[in-house]
């Protein structure tokens, strides 16, 4: 059709050119698959979703591998297909590795049914035996624990703190010591946001937007807020979240706005950073490093600072992400493979040189206490202005929030980023910014999220007869 | 045509036994567990327990759902009713006389048809970016930097940029069907000679539009069924999310989420059977439509 | 008239410049690498004067794709998926259309019915089912998972027995089977020929159907040695979301060898695609 007039040959042969290409095709690769050198040593294997967890790990990986066998090989992973894998593995028995570095959301799946159906090896005794439980910050252990036991080793702390232009700051002469709430961070900067003089904002105050995911939790736990409590009830309704959710509202439209989106790990968003459009953004101990890769131009312009509190006197950090390691049922087929991955697990996440390697080349603070007296974390970081950030993480660890290791979290985490943008979308129909007002709609919102988070765990028949919701 | 020969009666069950296996084993046997499956809880394949119609109780109040069905009866309308237009309008200009290089038009514009979804998914996801993506770098050089949208994160855009990457993609494939349907016409024309003093309008009214009718009422069919399975699109342009406020969920990514994410095949059966009536409805009302134009034609 | 075709080729050019500006700025992007990414639309510039930055250009994504992150075998997995299942689901279809179409026998009213309802039957409908089923008979996370189900699809078995209706004469077939060819024979040397461009159509159709699939090996495959193109280039998006370079590097591997493939074999493909629309 696309040749003027296409005459089929009449040599008689059903085999033209096209399908003889695909023959030689489906030959060559054939035999490329067939003989494919199979990267399959006789080794121990590790998922992990970090390439920069895998850069670090390698030095210490070389050296285990060096004096021991079998030899531990990493396997880098997407989160979303980590995810997908585990669950495959945990529901259908596909092949899984022997040690599985996972992030809250995908550890959690692990935790949907009763407590010997978890696909994770359970280590609590393990660690009361050897006296782990105590050289670690305890909120660390939370989004492991299910019903009392713990299902993996604690990566991190990740506190989290403001990370703001100490160069604009500075030369508006604004001490950040007089910011102690977020009402004070309004009230102080706000200033900040006109540059030209005109009463238009030309820059904003935060990086927050009310489609960013992330920030909502870290918003929620400082607040106290959270969608479970202890015993797994729902409490997405609570007025504490319905505050948060209002507040964050108001921020991003409005006479109150102070916020803009400069969406983290986006070319764009680094622009939006680069040009100071927004002046100050969400950092936990991991994104220090996030930025000296990504926006190298700000060094020495970004200084860090405790999160202002909700209210005079309350929590000054909260916390973002997480990561643990933890060793799948399916790869202990004798008590001597628990024994050699088990002494691998604590080999890697409990060395000094480790948390130190770590602090240096991610940035994130260990969660291991004895380390924290570790000189390390007191170096100045050129990028920060020559702050010590190290100490001022530790400083904040032991009053960040526990996170929940609900299955439902993710779940509860969408249906209330959902509420946010419905109650954004009304707000800037109605053009009602009034505080009380926002909260009640919030609630209202939040309700409906509340509602439909419990519908699905209650639908969930199944599991809840295989023993329990956690 | 019915030989005697042994070989002959045997002969079309042996040339169809490729056919019949796959279509049991992979087709029919699924096709009735999808039933069994449907009024099962299930975690993952091998935990089950049966709900009876408590799936369907549970679709029907299901709020997303409903969201997925509305977002992909969006996205089908504007297959049918902004992208084929297109399509039409650009067949007919390719197929007008006097238009030099014919076949070359037609490769070009056909080319994104030869992409796979999640390859357009990801130039068009990094092409729409906030600020640096290249339609908001020519919108901000445009626009002296007042305009700046972010299609993948503001809910109103999330369905303009996927209907944006969809008909690159599909509006150079559907006018294959109309340029087909085109040279047809062309053919009947050159052998009832030219009609005397009709219009351009008439012509198209009375030869063009009558003749690619069939093909317009297939190409519509396939598009609204094609639409109603959208998945890899939004799936990946979104970072596979359903985006803000679920304003890219698709029934398909729905079924996705609920099977393969949260491990609820039973649930995920459900929703295959709600799509499977939607298209049932769909292919009905179209069949009514066509007969009645047929009808007053 | 004149001035008419002019605007006619003005509008096309239109069309054909947003068609193809993508792929140009694909392949611009691909050989950018990060700290370049977003300093230029299309090809960085020179500082000064006229022309292109060729030191800001390298194959560098490239090197890495297939030195670094083992793209050669998800390129492998493509190729070999793609025309295996091309090439059976040919053959399988290409008999069954033409059983159905040729023979008269007992049960050929059923089978057809058959074949247009599974036509009907919406994929994702049998994905739950489906997985649970390979699954059970250990096809999970195997190539033979994605390439056994999709050689002998309905739809070509549809299409095929259309074209052998129109095609393939009856009295060719008696004449051959009276020269005592066995039904093999004939099939392979009376009617294969008579529907060799459906035959074109349908290969390139299933080739490009399942190297552009996403969502079977999604949900089939687990492990990443066994993944096409589709699932590791999507996958590029979560572990290496800041490297455009190189995910649109991973994404012009994944278009370019199926357009070239197109051309060369166009004239093939094309003359079946739209019998189904014409004829139906």
């Amino acid at each position: 059709m696309f040749a003027t007039r296409a005459t089929p040959d009449r040599d008689g042969s059903p085999i033209s050119s096209g399908v003889w290409i695909l023959i030689v095709l489906a030959l060559v690769s054939s035999a490329a698959l067939a003989f494919w050198p199979s990267g399959r040593r006789d080794s121990r294997t590790m998922w992990l979703f970090a390439k920069p967890h895998q850069d670090t790990y390698t030095p210490i990986i070389d050296e285990w591998n060096r004096l021991r066998d079998p030899d531990i090989e990493t396997i880098l992973l997407g989160r979303a297909a980590l995810d997908r894998r585990l669950l495959s593995s945990f529901l259908s028995g596909t092949p899984a590795a022997d040690l599985i570095e996972a992030e809250r959301q995908n550890a959690a799946r692990a935790f949907t049914g009763s407590l010997d159906a978890v696909g994770f090896v359970d280590l609590t005794d393990r660690i009361d035996a050897e006296g782990i439980r105590s050289r670690i910050n305890p909120p660390s252990f939370a989004p492991w624990m299910s019903r009392g036991r713990i299902f993996g080793l604690p990566h991190d702390v990740h506190p989290v703190m403001l990370g703001y232009r100490a160069d604009v700051f500075e030369a508006a002469r604004i001490d950040v010591d007089s910011i102690r709430t977020w009402d004070d961070f309004e009230r102080v900067l706000r200033p900040l946001m006109d540059t030209n003089g005109d009463g238009e904002p030309d820059r904003y105050l935060l990086n927050l937007w009310e489609t960013s995911t992330d920030h909502i939790e870290v918003l929620l736990l400082q607040a106290g807020g959270g969608f479970f409590d202890d015993a797994g009830r729902v409490i997405i309704d609570s007025p504490i979240n319905a505050r948060v959710l209002a507040r964050i509202v108001a921020w991003c439209q409005g006479p109150r706005r102070i916020a803009a989106d400069a969406p983290n790990f986006t070319a764009s968003g680094n622009q939006l950073k680069a040009e100071g459009f927004v002046l100050s953004s969400f950092f936990p101990d991991w994104m220090c490093d996030v930025w000296k890769h990504e926006l190298p131009q700000l060094a020495g312009k970004i200084k860090l600072m405790p999160l202002p509190a909700w209210d005079e006197g309350e929590r000054r950090t909260s916390v973002w992400g997480g990561t643990m390691l933890g060793i799948p049922r399916s790869a202990v087929k004798s008590p001597e493979d628990f024994e050699e991955l088990w002494s691998f697990a604590k080999h890697l996440y409990l060395s000094k040189d480790l948390a130190t390697d770590l602090y240096r080349s991610s940035g994130i603070v260990t969660p291991v206490v004895e380390f924290w007296s570790d000189p390390v974390f007191d170096e100045p970081d050129a990028y920060f202005a020559s702050q010590p950030k190290g100490r001022m993480y530790i400083g904040l660890a032991p009053q960040v929030p526990a996170r929940t290791s609900s299955p439902y979290n993710t779940l509860a985490l969408s249906r209330v980023q959902d509420a946010l943008v419905q109650l954004s979308e009304e707000t800037r129909r109605t053009r009602q910014y009034d505080e009380a007002r926002l909260r009640e709609r919030a609630s209202h919102y939040l309700k409906r999220a509340h509602d439909m988070v419990a519908a699905q765990i209650e639908r969930n028949v199944f599991l809840s007869s295989a023993g329990g919701v956690p | 045509m019915m030989g005697p020969a042994a070989s002959s009666r045997l002969a079309p069950w042996l040339f169809l036994s490729p056919f019949l296996v796959i279509f049991v084993v992979f087709t029919l046997y699924p096709l009735a567990r999808s039933v069994v499956l449907a009024t099962h809880q299930t975690f993952g394949p091998e935990h089950e327990q049966y709900v009876g119609a408590r799936n369907f109780a549970a679709m029907i109040a299901d709020p997303l759902f409903w969201t997925a069905l509305r977002n992909t009866f969006v996205f089908a309308l504007a297959s049918v009713f902004i992208q084929l237009p297109i399509s039409l309008g650009l067949a007919l200009l390719i197929e007008r006389r006097g238009t030099p290089a014919r076949p070359l038009w037609r490769i070009l514009l056909f080319s994104p048809a030869l992409v796979g979804v999640v390859f357009a998914a990801m130039i068009f996801g990094i092409i729409l970016e906030k600020r640096t993506g290249l339609l908001n770098v020519m919108l901000h050089n445009l626009t002296a930097g007042a305009w700046n949208l972010d299609f993948a994160w503001t809910q109103q855009y999330v369905m303009s940029a996927l209907i944006v990457a969809s008909h690159w993609m599909f509006v150079g494939f559907n006018m294959i069907y109309f340029v087909a349907a085109l040279q047809n016409v062309r053919r009947d024309l050159a052998e009832a000679a030219v009609i005397d003093g009709a219009g351009s309008i008439d012509r198209f009214r009375h030869v063009t539009l009558p003749a690619i009718r069939p093909v317009a009422g297939f190409v519509v069919l396939t598009s609204i069924i094609g639409s109603f399975q959208l998945f890899e699109l939004p799936y990946l342009m979104l970072n596979q999310t359903a985006g803000p406020d679920n304003r890219g969920l698709t029934i398909v990514m729905y079924l996705y989420q609920v099977g393969f994410e949260v491990g609820d095949l039973g649930y995920a059966s459900a929703i295959g059977w709600g799509l499977a009536v939607v298209l049932v409805v769909c292919t009905v009302v179209q069949r009514l439509l066509a007969r009645r134009e047929e009808a007053a034609v | 008239m004149k001035q008419r075709s002019w605007i006619a080729v003005g509008l096309l050019s239109l069309a054909a410049l947003l068609t193809l500006a993508p792929f140009v700025w694909l392949f611009c992007a691909s050989l950018k690498t990060n700290e370049h990414f977003f300093g230029s639309t299309l090809l960085p510039l020179r500082e000064q004067g006229l022309g292109i930055d060729w030191s800001k250009l390298s194959f560098e994504n490239y090197r890495r794709l297939f030195q670094e992150l083992d793209f050669a075998r998800a390129l492998a997995n493509s190729v070999f998926l793609s025309s295996v299942t091309g090439l059976l689901a040919t053959f399988c279809c290409a008999a069954g259309g033409y059983a159905l179409a040729r023979f008269h026998f007992r049960g050929r009213g059923l089978v057809t019915a058959c074949v247009l309802g599974a036509m009907l039957v919406p994929a994702p409908l049998l994905l739950a089912p489906g997985y649970q089923l390979l699954h059970s008979i250990g096809l999970l996370d195997s190539l033979a998972g994605l390439v056994i189900p999709a050689i002998a699809p309905a739809f070509g078995i549809f299409l095929f027995r259309q074209a052998s209706l129109s095609s393939v004469p009856v009295e060719l077939l008696e004449a051959a089977r009276i020269d005592g060819c066995s039904e093999f024979r004939t099939f392979t040397i009376v009617a294969l020929p008579l529907i060799r461009p459906m035959i074109g159509t349908f290969l390139m159709m299933t080739f490009l159907g399942v190297w552009n699939n996403f969502i079977t090996p999604q949900v089939v495959l687990q492990s990443p040695e066994r993944f096409p193109l589709s699932v590791a280039v999507a996958q590029f998006r979560g572990v290496y979301y800041q490297d455009y370079g190189l995910q649109m590097a991973g994404t012009v591997i994944g278009v370019i060898p199926v357009l070239i493939l197109f051309l060369a074999l166009q004239r093939e493909f094309v003359s079946g695609l739209t019998s189904g629309a014409l004829k139906g």
